[in-house]
């Protein structure tokens, strides 16, 4: 066979043709295997309500659909979603906001650092649940429990992915605004934060992952309201459909956040001033 | 008038995990620059130049010796030019320079805009960094440095990492706005034919960071680096080196 070492219009078209229905195919795998899934999902759910479990100890998934729909139409929903949101939301900022800070003293002071590593080995040891009831201990029923855990737990991993992105800023931006007489805060957020605004929105995502676990997981032992607390009820008057439904909406309403609104975020960080940050490394 | 006074300046850094030695980058620089003076500190890599001028900035410690940077008594405005352009990414062309400004006014912004038409940028203010050729992202540093009306001009090989043709234009834009302003600059550089270009006065140091030689050049401006003047004073600074290298190599055997 003749070896044509030529490369025509033609094959380059067909060349990129071929990769562009690769990767076309690609993305629709990766779909069609969140669909598979799920069917899978369910259908082993279908199994074991019907055949394993039997229906009253696990309701198939049409009957707790419906008690979706119930829990959704009926009265108190509003409430009890903004109880567990606002925990979230207030937990996810605290843990954030701590982490930008201890973040920038892990990433600038080696004494901090040391410090701050041995106290995190010792709050990463400690299981969320014994914090969870040491809350309900400490602070009764009121929601002050479930945020401060949240805030508790997410902060150690939080701060060391901020850290992280902080130790990869350019030195050199930081001697050229000193050199220019820039003050400590006019490089803080002049330099430090927009180099390290990735960082903080992956902190972020991962501050809200952990914090709705966590503010679910508390308000199971350590409230008087929110989702958590609605799940605790079901299971406390054997109401497993109610049980499942709640827990099904919150993980849902979940995933849609970490999944879009910290998408967005990402993508507006990106497509704004961090293209140009992109192709300025890798110009470079 | 801005004055710059070096004495017996030293530093040593210590030694690093990745570099288990202690490294002297200067070794007891003296020198003293007063006036609208260019000078140029000519020396191989390594010899402390920039260890030097980030000293004279002070964004540096020096282990040991004194920094005076005065204008009329009080410490100096510094404006730097780096080896590499250091522009925030983030940043437009015009955000950048407003960024070392003290104050945010029409007037500042008029400023910036000034020197931007000055190392003749004004139709990229709106770009960012990244959307610039080296040779210009250059001159907005060329300009920022200017912008915050220096007492002393600092800069360190500004000009090393371009090719040679946009060096020879960047050499003619610095010479044309530092006539404009003749501030007292500090312009440290491994080439010698852009010393003698630029320069009033070159200092010449060699590695291990100590001041060899001391040549004024009294050359009239504006300088072509092609003019025979000043290929004369050329080769003149080249034979001082070669005698430098000469007698620190007999030294060497000596000991
Ligand atoms: N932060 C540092 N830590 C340790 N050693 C350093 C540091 N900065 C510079 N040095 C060392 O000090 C010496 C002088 O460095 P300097 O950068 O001042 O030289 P230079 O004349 O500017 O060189 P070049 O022409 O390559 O820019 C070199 O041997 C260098 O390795
Ligand atoms: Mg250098």
């Amino acid at each position: 066979m003749a070896y044509d070492t030529s490369v025509t219009p033609d094959a380059v078209a067909d060349l990129s043709a071929r990769e562009i229905r690769r990767s076309v195919m690609g993305r629709w795998g990766l779909r069609a295997g969140v669909v598979i899934g799920w069917m899978a999902f369910i259908g082993v759910w279908y199994v074991f309500s019907g055949a394993v479990l039997g229906t009253q100890q696990l309701p198939p998934p049409h009957t707790v659909a419906a008690e979706v729909w119930q829990v959704v139409t009926g009265d108190g929903f509003g409430t009890t979603l903004w109880a567990s949101l606002f925990r979230v939301i207030v937990g996810c900022t605290m843990a954030l906001s701590a982490s930008i800070v201890l973040g920038m003293v892990i990433a600038y002071s080696a004494w901090w650092r040391g410090l701050l590593g041995i106290l995190t080995r010792f709050f990463v040891s400690i299981p969320t649940v014994a914090l969870a009831i040491l809350a309900l201990i400490l602070f009764g029923a009121s929601g002050l429990g479930p945020m401060l855990t949240a805030a508790l737990v997410a902060t150690p991993y939080v701060m060391s992915s901020v850290a992280q992105g902080l130790t990869r800023v350019d030195r050199r931006l930081i001697v050229m605004s000193e050199s220019f007489g820039r003050t400590r805060s006019q490089i803080i957020t002049g330099v430090l934060l927009p180099s390290s605004v990735l960082a903080v929105i992956g902190g972020a995502r991962q501050a809200f992952a952990l914090a709705w676990r966590i503010t679910l997981l508390t308000e199971v032992f350590a409230s008087s309201d929110g989702v958590g607390f609605q799940i605790k009820r079901s299971f406390e008057s054997y109401d497993v459909r109610g049980l499942l439904a709640w827990t099904a909406l919150f993980i849902g309403l979940m995933f849609i956040f970490e999944n879009f609104v910290f998408r967005q975020l990402e993508r507006r960080a990106f497509g704004g001033a961090h293209v140009s940050l992109a192709t300025a490394e890798s110009t470079r | 008038m801005a004055t710059i006074l070096i004495e017996n300046l030293t530093k040593v850094y210590p030694p690093t995990p990745t570099y288990p030695q202690q490294v002297q980058a200067l070794g007891g620089v003296s020198m003293s620059v007063t006036g609208n003076v260019f000078v140029a500190v000519l020396g191989p890599s390594g010899s402390g130049k920039t260890t030097l001028l980030n000293i004279v900035a002070g964004v540096e410690e020096p282990t040991a010796g004194a920094v005076r940077v005065v204008q009329d008594g009080v410490p100096a405005q510094v404006g730097y030019v780096f080896q590499e352009p250091r522009l925030l990414p983030w940043r437009s062309v015009l955000d950048n320079m407003l960024y070392v400004q003290n104050r945010k006014s029409d007037r500042s912004k008029r400023e910036a805009e000034f020197y931007l038409s000055m190392v003749g940028l004004s139709d990229v203010a709106h770009l960012y960094p990244a959307q610039l050729s080296a040779g210009m992202q250059q001159r907005v540093g060329i300009a920022r440095a200017f912008l915050v009306n220096p007492d002393v001009l600092l800069m360190d090989e500004p000009f090393s990492h371009m090719d040679a043709l946009t060096g020879r234009s960047l050499r003619d834009y610095l010479q044309r706005i530092w006539a404009h302003t003749r501030k007292t600059a500090l312009f440290v550089t491994h080439d010698v034919g852009e010393a003698v270009e630029l320069a009033d006065r070159i200092l010449m140091l060699r590695p291990g960071g100590v001041v060899f030689d001391d040549i004024p050049v009294n050359l009239p401006r504006p300088r072509r680096p092609d003019d025979a003047a000043v290929h004369a004073v050329e080769t003149e600074v080249l034979r001082r080196f070669d005698s430098m290298e000469a007698a620190v190599r007999f030294g060497d055997q000596r000991n």
